[in-house]
């Protein structure tokens, strides 16, 4: 990109200048705009997006993901959360880095756990080329439900005496959403929680029963038109 | 057209669009490296949150007991895919499909790609929920290279004219918009070429514009108790101009819209 006297405007679109006048203007401002629009120029040399690795993208093959795992789980600064073993593998997907990243062009997996025994959210990027964890953060926020929290929420939920008495006939399981409550007088606000709805196939849901994932009890049992 | 699902990355290219995709754990029938006529265009799409907001009927000016059960959601991806990706063609272009089940939410994900160089991520939602007092909160998150990376800038229209915008920010959707509908865009200063967004005009959509992290694209909008959700948690001050930029489109479709109701975005590729 040239852009010539150092303004800020939008550059030109493409058919909005003639070619014969551009290249004039650039040739009168040469010497003086050289070393400007040297500094403004796209740089040269340095790996482009424009050449990426498609395959960079590619889905996880079952051996990719257990790496990243393996990787993650054997860092030490999560040694107290493998020996604990209380968590959840929320996701871990391709996380290809853009250039001039000094990671870009290798197979990298952004990994995210729920660590229960600490309330937390593990954050993690895996570098599988370099076996090393590239980026690790831990935050208080609830990552999606892992498959395994979802059933065992719709478990929790059946156990429950309360949701047995007010389901009718028919009534099973249809869903298990991430739940987060806005008020902060709720029980499972800030903490890991589950909604799962309740209905007939086809029909209008009936109840919904929130679960607190920490203590893997219900926390709260609604009508569904009530929500 | 099920290798996406399974592993292998696909690639079409036709239309004047190249265009690679995969379906994701939780952010539904991504494409990624999609080009427009040669260019890079987009390094990732995506649709990471489908959130559902519940309101409480039959409300009381005095009722105190009345809870505010806040949103919930659960993530488009592998879990909740209900069809096989399918490729379709139609005059003038092309378009990938995907449905996808969770329980008594029911979407059908679609890209259309004009060879006009216009751009379709929608999500068509088929109505369902709890009971009728409900909102659905789309999120798209539109990762474009207009040409490579950097050298970008987002832009507004507001009133009569294009404006920059110089730093991150939310921004709605007030109404005012260009000839073509476009209310926002991002323009790549080195081939003056730009990705236009006109907005639909039943859902009070709502753009924001963050500076490219590599760590902007959390599997959930929840950030902290009590904080704001993402997209917006990640809003700082990071000046804008000449930067790689990440797009949020946020849709807000109310359930006393028509359903089946197709949310989201036209995207217009010029300059190519």
């Amino acid at each position: 990109m040239r852009r010539t006297g150092g303004k800020k405007s939008i550059p030109a679109m493409k058919g909005t200048a003639p070619a014969k006048k551009k290249a004039a203007a650039a040739k009168k401002t040469k010497r003086k705009a050289a070393a400007t629009t040297k500094k403004r120029t796209r740089p040269t040399g340095q790996p482009d997006v424009r050449m990426a690795d498609p395959s960079l993208f590619a889905p996880f093959t079952v051996g990719e993901r257990a790496d990243a795992l393996r990787i993650l789980t054997e860092d030490k600064r999560l040694a107290s959360m493998s020996k604990v073993g209380r968590y959840r593998v929320v996701s871990v997907e391709p996380a290809p880095v853009k250039p001039p990243h000094e990671r870009a062009g290798r197979r990298m997996a952004s990994v995210v756990v729920y660590d229960y025994s600490q309330e937390r959210c593990v954050d993690a990027h895996v570098d599988l080329d370099h076996s090393e964890v590239a980026h690790l953060e831990f935050t208080k926020s609830q990552p999606m439900l892992a498959h395994a929290e979802e059933a065992a929420a719709i478990s929790v939920a059946l156990s429950d005496d309360r949701v047995k008495e007010k389901l009718a006939l028919g009534d099973e399981p249809r869903v298990a959403m991430h739940y987060w409550s806005n008020e902060e007088t709720d029980v499972i606000h800030g903490r890991r929680a589950a909604a799962v709805v309740f209905g007939q196939p086809g029909a209008t849901p009936s109840l919904v029963a929130v679960v607190d994932l920490l203590s893997n009890s219900v926390a709260e049992v609604v009508e569904a038109d009530q929500w | 057209m099920s290798n996406a699902s399974n592993g292998t990355p696909n690639v079409i290219s036709k239309c004047n669009w190249t265009v690679h995709y995969r379906m994701t754990e939780s952010a539904g029938l991504t494409i990624y490296l999609t080009d427009y006529r040669g260019h890079r265009v987009v390094w990732e799409a995506e649709l990471p949150y489908v959130t559902v907001d519940h309101q409480a009927q039959d409300l009381e000016l005095d009722d105190t007991a009345s809870h505010d059960h806040g949103p919930f959601w659960v993530p488009l991806g592998h879990r909740t895919q209900a069809s096989e990706i399918a490729c379709n063609d139609f005059r003038g272009g092309f378009e990938l499909t995907v449905d996808f089940s969770a329980g008594v939410y029911e979407y059908t994900q679609i890209w259309r790609f004009h060879e006009d160089g216009r751009l379709a991520p929608w999500l068509t939602i088929h109505g369902g929920g709890l009971h009728a007092a409900h909102t659905y909160h789309p999120h798209w998150r539109f990762d474009f290279d207009v040409d490579g990376a950097g050298h970008d800038a987002v832009e507004r229209f507001d009133g009569s004219r294009w404006n920059r915008v110089a730093q991150e920010g939310w921004f709605l959707y007030t109404g005012d918009a260009d000839t073509d509908g476009a209310v926002w865009r991002q323009i790549d200063f080195g081939s003056g070429a730009s990705v236009s967004i006109r907005p639909h005009h039943w859902e009070d959509a709502e753009l924001f514009a963050i500076a490219h992290r590599m760590h902007d694209a959390a599997p959930s909008p929840h950030s902290a108790a009590g904080a704001p959700t993402y997209p917006a948690a990640y809003v700082g001050n990071a000046a804008l101009d000449g930067i790689d930029v990440a797009l949020w489109y946020v849709a807000h479709v109310h359930y006393d819209d028509a359903f089946p109701f197709t949310a989201g975005p036209w995207l217009r590729v010029d300059g190519f």
